[in-house]
């Protein structure tokens, strides 16, 4: 039979007519990576629909905003995706510099990226380190976890948080780069570069790991643009669309990086193995950021003066990050008060939750587990 | 046809073996390296709270010694957990400290507070054990019996109970505010305007 478009094989043994099962995956579900749930309609092993569920992680993250001003939301902004808290960090920075016309100093803002950077790779770690362990191999999320947990050592030691970092502040960041900083990245830089081959090594080719992604749950370029995927998955589709590329923002457009996308290496463009391969050719590109930023940084201040009781001028601002599940817009409208009078937060996960039923019509059930995995959600984001 | 799906079977198992054979190689390996593994909470070498770096940021400690009542620190903090009362002594008119309870259930150490403080008397421990059977005992009560606000003096301290926990305090603040190579830049600079 044909299901929108797709060819779903129903076996009517004897003229027997199979049923739809109805199957709950989630709430608690340890693949889907946090609070997430998806109702599966099934025929047998093959999907008709998988209707994502949200709303479990709903904290009010954007009405918490207009309850604590401006300065006391940053650490909240920890908790919008918490895998790669540094991102949202910048971006609630940048909107509230950006209404209140404050100019960050330069050295704040390369103290800025080389934390995006660090976070970046930190948070693609577990995304690939999870997928793997998703599929079925165990000991490659070890290894992956084993480097973010040196990542987490060194942004403690830069801002005193592994997770919550609350290390930007509004006109830069609260604290400078500490003494040796740069040896000790460096030194981890070093270490990890090669570590990228090993990991390519231990599972990216593995036969049986490759199979399992290769030509599954394939998104094509118009699909991605239609429903408005970003970041890692919108690449993954050959569409080559990076903020930091195309709309530079803070010192990006002086770094110099490659945007990779994917390229149907061993199956369809678009497919789960683009987007796992494009994670990790974006790692190479963020330790080849964080070196010339290190080697570029200006002595100078980190913060600019800001007033503790900061009163924006009433107006709007919109700017986007690349955040590490992709464009990340923080919208802020003030009043003129100290309080912000709406806040509006949007994240790439969301987006990515939209287009799951669309793919996963027709697959097998367990191919929805590397599906989810490698659309890489985090489900605090998804609802903030 | 059939033929050949034969001949792709077993070259997919070969491929299989061989990438699984790359993959334990690379497992293997770790038999000879150096575990990164520790055995938390009781086998570890040194305790985990020495090893933490400065800037740290574990359950807040309060030095009432030091404590100017400014109430910044209760205004900064984004979810209300510090709670101060600072009343005037009608008699004295020095301004008396009787309560400050900071509730570390609710904290979620964001370090909003110590970086407002203007003596470095809030500030973050590298304690991070904070595990408790009630909430009632999350609440940590530092006044225990009322005691006179500190004012700073212009001569410097003197007092020697004081004095070395306001260096202490100063030091904090210090530490934050520019890091070592910061203080060697801006003397650079003086002695070359010099
Ligand atoms: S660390 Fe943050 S939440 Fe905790 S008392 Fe200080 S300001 Fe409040
Ligand atoms: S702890 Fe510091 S900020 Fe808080 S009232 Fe005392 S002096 Fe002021």
């Amino acid at each position: 039979m044909s299901l929108a478009g797709y060819e779903v094989e129903v076996q009517r043994d004897g003229g027997l007519t199979t049923e739809e099962m109805t199957l709950n995956m989630g709430p608690q579900h340890p693949s889907t990576h946090g609070v997430l749930r998806f109702i599966v309609k099934a025929d047998g092993e093959v999907m008709r629909t998988a209707i994502p569920d949200i709303g479990y992680l709903h904290r009010s993250i954007e009405k918490i905003s207009e309850k604590v001003g401006y300065h006391g939301f940053m650490p909240y902004t920890d908790r919008v995706d918490y895998v790669s808290a540094m991102q949202c960090n910048q971006g609630w920075g940048m909107v509230c510099e950006r209404i209140a016309n404050i100019e960050v100093p330069r050295r704040g803002e390369f103290c800025r990226v080389i934390a995006c950077e660090l976070g970046r790779i930190a948070s693609h770690l577990l995304a690939v380190g999870a997928m793997v362990q998703d599929i079925g191999a165990y000991t490659p999320f070890l290894h992956a976890l084993r480097e973010r947990e040196k990542i987490n050592n060194l942004l403690e030691e830069l801002c005193g948080a592994r997770l919550t970092f609350n290390y930007m502040r509004i006109g830069g960041v609260a604290w400078d780069l500490p003494t040796g900083y740069p040896e000790t990245v460096t030194a981890f830089l070093d270490q990890f570069d090669p570590l990228i081959d090993e990991y390519h090594d231990l599972i990216s080719y593995n036969k049986v790991y490759v199979e399992r992604l290769a030509s599954v749950g394939v998104v094509s370029k118009e699909e991605a643009i239609n429903y408005n995927l970003v970041g890692p998955n919108l690449r993954a589709s050959g569409f080559k669309y990076d903020v930091r590329r195309d709309e530079p923002y803070s010192i990006y457009s002086e770094l110099e990086f490659d945007v990779p996308v994917g390229t149907g290496e061993v199956g369809t463009l678009g497919d789960c193995f683009d987007r796992y391969m494009v994670r990790m050719k974006e790692m190479r590109e963020s330790c080849k950021i964080v070196r010339q930023c290190l080697n570029m940084m200006p002595p100078g201040p980190v913060l600019a003066k800001v007033a503790r009781k900061l009163k924006p001028p009433s107006g709007d601002a919109y700017i986007r990050v690349e955040g590490s599940r992709g464009d990340m817009g923080w919208y802020v409208v003030s009043d003129g008060s100290e309080f912000p009078y709406r806040t509006k937060i949007r994240t790439g996960s969301f987006a990515a939750m939209s287009i799951v039923d669309k793919v996963s019509r027709g697959l097998m059930i367990a191919d929805l587990i590397a599906l989810i995995a490698s659309f890489d959600v985090v489900a605090p984001e998804v609802d903030r | 046809m059939a033929k050949n799906d034969i001949a792709r079977y077993f070259k997919n198992i070969k491929d299989a073996v061989a990438t699984i054979f790359e993959g334990m190689t690379v497992t293997c390996s770790h038999f000879v390296r150096k575990p990164y593994t520790i055995q938390y909470p009781d086998r570890v070498p040194v305790r985990i709270q020495d090893t933490l770096p400065f800037r740290y940021r574990g359950i807040l400690e309060v030095d009432l010694e030091i404590c100017t009542g400014c109430l910044a620190c209760e205004r900064a903090c984004p979810i209300d957990c510090i709670v101060i009362d600072a009343p005037k002594d009608q008699k004295t008119k020095e301004m008396l400290l009787t309560r400050f309870d900071i509730d570390i259930a609710k904290c979620m150490y964001c370090g909003l507070c110590s970086e407002v403080c203007p003596t470095g008397s809030i500030h973050h421990t590298t304690e991070f054990e904070g595990a408790d059977f009630s909430l009632e005992s999350m609440i940590r009560r530092f006044v225990k019996a009322p005691v006179v606000a500190y004012k700073a003096k212009k001569e410097g301290e003197t007092d020697p109970v004081v004095a070395p926990i306001l260096e202490r305090g100063m030091r904090y603040i210090q530490e934050f505010a520019e890091p070592a190579d910061m203080k060697k830049l801006k003397a650079e600079q003086k002695s070359a305007a010099a």
